[in-house]
């Protein structure tokens, strides 16, 4: 029970996050950026390459090369299609994140890479009388200090306080002296980071690394900050972490019906979509032109 | 005089603009189809894809408004259709079929009823979903009908009493020659052309350009997306169904997110304003695709070989989307309707 707990809210603070990094994207360009699958596979595999390093030397080595990846994707590609609208960059985003697989199935081989990382992570430990493996707690602790982290950030620091703005309304804070460029490229860095961070938390669990090995939880972090709310990284934050959280319930208590946790997790999004189109941090009425 | 900006799509019935895409793709068919074996299936699968398109065009195209949930009306389609046209024996004995309802199993039906029975499917579906559905709008409506592709993927992936679950339904019938899934393009464009011309097309097309001037001249949004919902299901349905019948096999995988992305990346690079735009956008991912193919394996085009390494196609096919979106973000076309090229220096 008390594993059942800790999972569920381990694989929602892993969702947050990753569902962060996205939002944060969305709110500065509207982009639906489907290649940030492919930032928390090169920070996996980057994990599992340099697994000989001490654990702080690859993760700082990922999550660099993850954010370049991810600045590099703005400046090469998404720049140009700047004002194309949201369907044409979410296209170009999805041939980005599949390019970026292909890329990868060259260089690393289209077999899953592995590694153990991190062993002493799979270990147990006596918590409240049950024994509950020690990366579940370590990624409680690690999603809990990130987000603290991220909300002083964009809560109490002036890039933050862009990032909210830019959010808000892009158009009026750039007439209020935002830098748009550099603002959109943070943004992007940050996101890049975080997809490093949340790539570290999964290779833990699971350590078969493989061209796609990001695609699921991106997607299920997309479908998190729309039920969140799209329009508030608060919102997109608490979306992802609502989806971890039912899918890891819906997984315990299914039984051997499990196999149908996607179909019900889905389900309960349109639902919610229903009820609240523009996310459960919005209001009843708001929803988006077009 | 102040420009007026060029709405894409067609305004009235014009015959080249109907008669062009259908001349080109009963020539491209015929001289690339009977050019070899495997290119004849290639051009099968292409107008497969093409019908698949189309569907995309009349919801997707007309209304602005991203869906992901073609694919599971396509599925929906391969499934009817397959299940439906299977041989009695194949799907009683199949070891991939023996938890199939013997309701299921025992039925047997003519390929062309089954394609019909399949496109009614995919209509009703959509017609129902989407009475919910089209309530949302923008990024909203996008993840809503992903997460529909969501449910149909993971319920036919699992469930081994509608289907084969994971594995592959065998015998399924094929075509018999080009001409049924060339007719049967033809038909659905002719059709989604009418369609486009028609009341419906028009008002869809005036909610893309502007949501709030439309329903203030009397246009019901949410009707004519439910409407446009509905028939562009039943072709997916369609278009799904005669898949299962060049594939001859229908697997869950083939409808899921490759399949959606594909025929969505075909809309955006030919232009998803318009049919022509459709054609243009299936025409050249197909061909770059077979062209890079016959490079990898090493076949001549045109008297040029390039010898091209494993797995670089893949690379290639992606970069073209990305490079064409780079180069024209409303795709090639410009979401314009077929005409004959004017060499004449336009006079704006």
């Amino acid at each position: 029970m008390v594993q059942a707990i800790l999972d569920a809210i381990s694989l929602g603070g892993t969702y947050a996050l990753a569902a962060l990094g996205l939002g944060l994207v969305f709110g500065v360009m509207r982009l639906v950026n489907f290649a940030h699958a492919e930032l928390i596979t090169i920070s996996a595999y980057i994990l599992v390459v340099t697994n000989d390093l001490p654990l702080i030397v690859s993760f700082i080595i990922a999550a660099v090369v993850t954010a370049l990846l991810a600045v590099a994707m703005e400046l090469l590609i998404y720049r140009r299609l700047r004002g194309t609208g949201p369907a044409i960059m979410l296209i170009a985003s999805f041939g980005l994140s599949v390019l970026l697989q292909r890329v990868y199935e060259l260089i690393f081989g289209a077999l899953p890479k592995s590694a153990a990382i991190a062993p002493w992570m799979s270990g147990e430990v006596k918590v409240a009388g049950a024994s509950v493996t020690i990366s579940s707690i370590a990624t409680v602790v690690i999603t809990v200090v990130i987000l603290l982290i991220a909300g002083y950030l964009i809560e109490r620091t002036s890039l933050g306080l862009q990032l909210r703005a830019a959010a808000i309304d892009f158009k009026t804070a750039r007439l209020l002296g935002v830098r748009s460029n550099r603002l959109i490229a943070a943004a992007f860095a940050i996101s890049g980071v975080l997809a490093a961070i949340v790539g570290f938390i999964v290779v833990v669990e699971n350590p078969q690394v493989s061209p796609m090995y990001g695609v699921n939880i991106t997607i299920l972090a997309l479908v998190g900050i729309v039920i969140g709310g799209i329009a508030s990284l608060r919102g997109s934050a608490l979306g992802g972490f609502m989806v971890g959280v039912i899918l890891s319930l819906l997984n315990t208590f299914l039984g051997n019906a499990r196999v149908y946790a996607y179909s019900w997790l889905f389900l309960l999004v349109l639902i919610i979509l229903l009820v609240r189109p523009g996310g459960i941090m919005s209001k009843a009425n708001e929803m988006e032109r077009v | 005089m102040e420009k007026i900006k060029n709405i894409s799509g067609i305004t009235r019935f014009s015959f080249i603009e109907l008669f062009g895409p259908i001349l080109i793709i009963t020539a491209a068919s015929c001289l690339i189809g009977f050019s070899s074996a495997s290119l004849m299936l290639t051009v099968q699968f292409a107008l497969c894809y093409f019908v698949m398109v189309l569907a995309l065009q009349v919801f997707v195209g007309n209304s602005g408004v991203l869906s992901f949930g073609h694919g599971a009306f396509a599925m929906l389609g391969a499934f009817v259709s397959g299940l439906l046209t299977a041989p009695v024996r194949i799907k009683n004995n199949a070891l991939s079929m023996t938890d199939l309802l013997q309701s299921i199993a025992d039925i047997q039906v003519n390929l062309y009823l089954s394609l019909l029975i399949a496109a009614i499917v995919g209509g009703v579906v959509a017609g129902i979903t989407g009475v919910f559905l089209m309530r949302l709008n923008g990024l909203a409506a996008g993840i809503a009908t992903f997460a529909l592709l969501g449910v149909a993927y993971n319920f036919f992936f699992n469930n081994t009493k509608f289907g084969p679950g994971s594995q592959a339904l065998p015998g399924v019938p094929k075509f018999q020659n080009l001409f049924i899934p060339l007719l049967l393009a033809l038909v659905a464009l002719v059709l989604v052309y009418l369609l486009n011309v028609s009341s419906i097309g028009r008002t869809l097309r005036a909610t893309r350009e502007d949501n709030l001037a439309a329903p203030a001249l009397g246009i019901n949004i949410i009707r004519v997306r439910r409407i446009a919902f509905a028939l562009s299901g039943a072709l997916a349905g369609l278009a799904g169904a005669m898949y299962s019948h060049v594939a001859g096999t229908v697997q869950v995988q083939d409808y899921y997110l490759g399949f959606t992305f594909l025929t969505l990346s075909m809309l955006v690079i030919g232009g998803s304003g318009s049919i022509w735009g459709a054609l243009v956008g299936t025409l050249l991912v197909i061909s770059v695709g077979q062209v890079l193919l016959m490079m990898e394996q090493g076949k001549a085009i045109f008297g040029l070989s390039i010898d091209l390494p494993n797995g670089a196609r893949a690379i290639f096919i992606a970069a073209t989307l990305v490079v064409a979106l780079l180069w024209r973000s409303s795709g090639v076309t410009n979401g314009k309707e077929f005409a004959f090229p004017n060499f004449k220096k336009k006079s704006n």
